[in-house]
């Protein structure tokens, strides 16, 4: 079972050298000149550095706290509001329409919105991380808790369960894995939106930290938040890929 | 260990299991509202003049029952047989409560039924465990629902997870569960809440034939210890006649009932003899004979 584990790690590990290969092969064979493209090595031996420093674990901080912030908020509203909509023919009625408008919006578009109501602090950056994780957890919240077997519903009514307590007895846990499903892509899209914002306008975070870089022509400075946030991404969903499971032990494989 | 699985059945109702073998031989068909009152003493489920229509796509309808008149007497085990479509399960839903009738009423202990409730408890051919929990915490489930404290719920359902045959699986997950066994998790989570009435639908049709005879046995067993009322939706005619006192065999689309047959067998049932017996025979190819003229009756029109 562990050696089985190791493997599909291992098996996992490889696309990732692989395009780190070729990054290197680019520098090394002198396609891309060192001004331009530093090499993967130069890159990594900065990030640990880096990592001893403390303005550079500040702008990490920044950047986790309007991430997680965002995400979390994202979570409870799209989590509440599709179990609702999925459970109350009238409140669907309301929100279905909104959806169909607001899904399809760039929410980027209304960061400038969001900055003069806001100002260039967290609240701003946490809305538009909130605003763009929201529909896919939404969405697959309402899909997974309207695809609840009547069954199950049954089952727990004729146990004696109150209708009312239905929504959290039965349709809530049936319905988690979609809902973890949607928490998974609003998760990644959260670490886009997050660093895309910072990037726009900011005065700390890692999107900051790139466009600052860019900026001088400090390469090798440039691509330090880039891979942190990558890293940053790969052990958040790790961490959520465990809470997964563990939620998750009873269903079947999905 | 006997003793604890006994304790499930009240001891009153296992003193009368003897004397209960000859009850209903022939029962009282029931033809509607006319049921006077000593019957309905012994009545436990009336269906009285109960039609269901679905409201299909447009101004379409699908007239799934029409005019179903039937008496389940106390303790008496009533199986619904007919061939699919024919509105058998849709019947057991309205019995459950899960389904309203479109027209006419059913009534439970005289009462008319007008949603779910733990005095009929329903048995389904999915099984629809909750994925969620364990064996335990599924059998658990109803009676923490009726407010009984955890560590006597557990315990009660550790007896009945016993009863089932399934005791050292109580913190496995249905996912972790072949078919049959998931089915005896489902009959004793349901069990497990005492229901007056238990709604069995097509309990053992998605099992193999080896698992499906076992957990016929396995239900007779438990069945003739507290001989709980049973209405039992099945298309197979061997299986009604083996569990049933009675088999109410019904038409294609739109379900009517097209005859009603005692089954006038010795209990306590024993497969081995019974499959020899010419009377259990003669009960299968009559009841058989019955659906396939209906068919007829189907192909003609």
């Amino acid at each position: 079972m562990s050696t089985r584990r190791l493997t599909t790690v291992l098996m996992g590990a490889l696309p990732i050298l692989f395009v780190l290969a070729i990054w290197q092969a680019l520098c090394s064979f002198g396609y891309a000149p060192p001004s331009l493209l530093p090499p993967p090595g130069k890159v990594f031996l900065r990030l640990a550095q880096q990592l001893g420093n403390v303005g550079f674990l500040d702008d990490i901080l920044a950047t986790l706290i309007r991430l997680f912030a965002g995400f979390l908020i994202a979570v409870v509203l799209g989590v509440g509001i599709g179990l609702a909509a999925a459970v109350v023919p009238a409140i669907n009625a309301v929100v279905r329409p909104l959806v169909q408008v607001l899904a399809p919006l760039p929410k980027v578009a209304l960061y400038p919105a969001l900055i003069i109501l806001f100002g260039f602090d967290h609240a701003s950056k946490i809305t538009l991380v909130t605003l763009d994780a929201l529909f896919p957890i939404l969405l697959s919240t309402y899909y997974g808790a309207s695809m609840v077997e009547q069954k199950l519903v049954w089952s727990a009514l004729a146990a004696g369960t109150p209708r009312w307590q239905i929504l959290f007895k039965v349709i809530a846990p049936a319905a988690l894995p979609s809902i973890l499903t949607g928490c998974r892509i609003g998760l990644v899209i959260s670490c886009i939106v997050v660093f895309l914002a910072e990037m726009i306008s900011s005065t700390d975070g890692l999107g900051h930290l790139l466009v600052g870089a860019a900026r001088t022509f400090q390469t090798v400075d440039m691509f330090v938040p880039l891979i942190t946030i990558s890293l940053l991404g790969l052990m958040l969903n790790g961490l959520l890929y465990g809470l997964r499971k563990y939620l998750l032990r009873g269903f079947p494989e999905v | 260990m006997r003793g604890k699985v006994r304790k499930l059945s009240p001891p009153s109702e296992r003193q009368a299991t003897g004397g209960r073998m000859q009850v209903p031989l022939r029962p009282e068909i029931d033809t509607g509202t006319g049921a006077t009152s000593g019957e309905r003493a012994r009545a436990m489920i009336e269906i009285a003049s109960v039609s269901k229509r679905f409201e299909t796509s447009g101004r379409k309808s699908h007239l799934a029952l029409s005019d179903i008149n039937l008496t389940v007497n106390d303790g008496a085990f009533v199986s619904i047989l007919g061939p699919s479509g024919c509105g058998k399960s849709t019947l057991l839903y309205i019995v459950g409560g899960f389904v309203a009738p479109s027209e006419g009423v059913a009534r439970m202990k005289g009462a008319a039924i007008t949603g779910p409730g733990p005095d009929r408890g329903p048995v389904f051919q999915e099984f629809a465990l909750f994925p969620w929990k364990t064996v335990l915490g599924n059998v658990m489930y109803g009676l923490r629902q009726q407010g009984v404290k955890r560590t006597e719920a557990e315990a009660q359902s550790l007896r009945l997870i016993e009863m089932v045959g399934l005791k050292g699986f109580e913190h496995f997950y249905p996912k972790e569960l072949s078919g049959g066994m998931k089915q005896r998790v489902a009959i004793a989570r349901t069990l497990a809440y005492r229901p007056s009435v238990l709604l069995m639908d097509e309990p053992f049709g998605a099992l193999d034939a080896h698992t499906r005879t076992r957990l016929q046995n396995d239900l007779l067993n438990i069945w003739e210890r507290d001989r709980k009322t049973v209405l039992f939706v099945t298309h197979s005619v061997e299986e009604a006649v083996f569990l049933s006192d009675k088999v109410v065999v019904m038409t294609r689309a739109p379900g009517r009932i097209k005859q009603i047959v005692d089954i006038d067998l010795p209990r306590p049932r024993i497969r081995a003899e019974l499959l020899l017996d010419s009377h259990y025979q003669k009960y299968v190819v009559d009841i058989e004979r019955m659906i396939d003229d209906g068919r007829d009756d189907a192909e003609h029109s």
